[in-house]
């Protein structure tokens, strides 16, 4: 019963990092793409 | 908003393949992703929270970029990378050529804005959020300048570069090839 709690709770663990790991990168590529990139579609005030 | 919808799309491509195969997506292995928040957050600090500068906005941006050109050499191995590497450097080079801002032609611009709004903005004034009006003579790279439209009947209007096309497909390719690149590791025998 114990070895399989711990199972879980690895597995558990386990998804969350990945999890956790995708949305950092994610957040990462946006702001890589959005810092590199330079569209303008007029939506801000013109200076 | 263009180069979100290509990361988007290449996020549900890399899920939907990897489903697909019955693999679990995994994220790419981005190194040195400090560098992405050291280039980043000075540039949205100043373009999007603290107004207009111009000197500084001047300075920054070539400079930002200059430090996620070097993150993507970094990470070059990546599928995608020099593909976004090489819109980097196009954008890069027209914005530091262009007093460290993206030109666009007032004949561009008067497809994103009102004819009204856009007597109030003189040549060489700042447009936008990262861009400087310019006439095309005026214009060094103007073919690497934001000039491409969508068709006049989509409802969103923006003007963009060369470089956001291949920083759009090499972000897509990054995260889309994801879903396929599991299956190299399973054929090879290499556990994940």
């Amino acid at each position: 019963m114990k070895n399989k709690l711990n199972l879980v709770v690895v597995s558990l663990s386990k998804i969350n990092r990945q999890h956790i790991q995708l949305l950092f990168v994610l957040l990462s590529l946006t702001m890589l793409v959005i810092g590199a990139g330079a569209p303008e579609d007029g939506g801000g005030s013109t200076r | 908003m263009i180069l979100l919808a290509a990361l988007v799309a290449g996020l549900v491509t890399g899920l939907a393949l990897a489903r697909w195969r019955g693999y679990s997506y995994q994220a790419p292995n981005l190194k040195h992703l400090w560098l992405v928040f050291a280039a980043f957050l000075p540039q949205y600090i100043v373009f999007y929270v603290s107004g207009d500068r111009q000197n500084v906005s001047a300075l920054l941006l070539p400079l930002s970029q200059a430090l996620l050109l070097i993150f993507a050499w970094l990470n070059r191995q990546l599928p995608g990378m020099m593909i976004l590497l090489l819109g980097t450097a196009l954008n890069f080079t027209v914005i530091a050529a262009n007093r460290g801002f993206m030109p666009i032609s007032p004949q561009t611009a008067s497809h994103l804005v009102p004819q009204a709004v856009l007597e109030n903005v003189q040549p060489g004034e700042r447009f936008g959020t990262k861009d400087i009006l310019l006439l095309p003579e005026d214009t060094r790279f103007e073919w690497l300048a934001d000039r491409f439209l969508p068709p006049a009947w989509s409802a969103y209007q923006v003007a963009f570069s060369f470089g956001d096309v291949l920083i759009a497909f090499g972000v897509f390719q990054l995260l889309a090839q994801q879903g396929l690149l599991l299956e190299n590791f399973y054929s090879r025998g290499t556990p994940i």
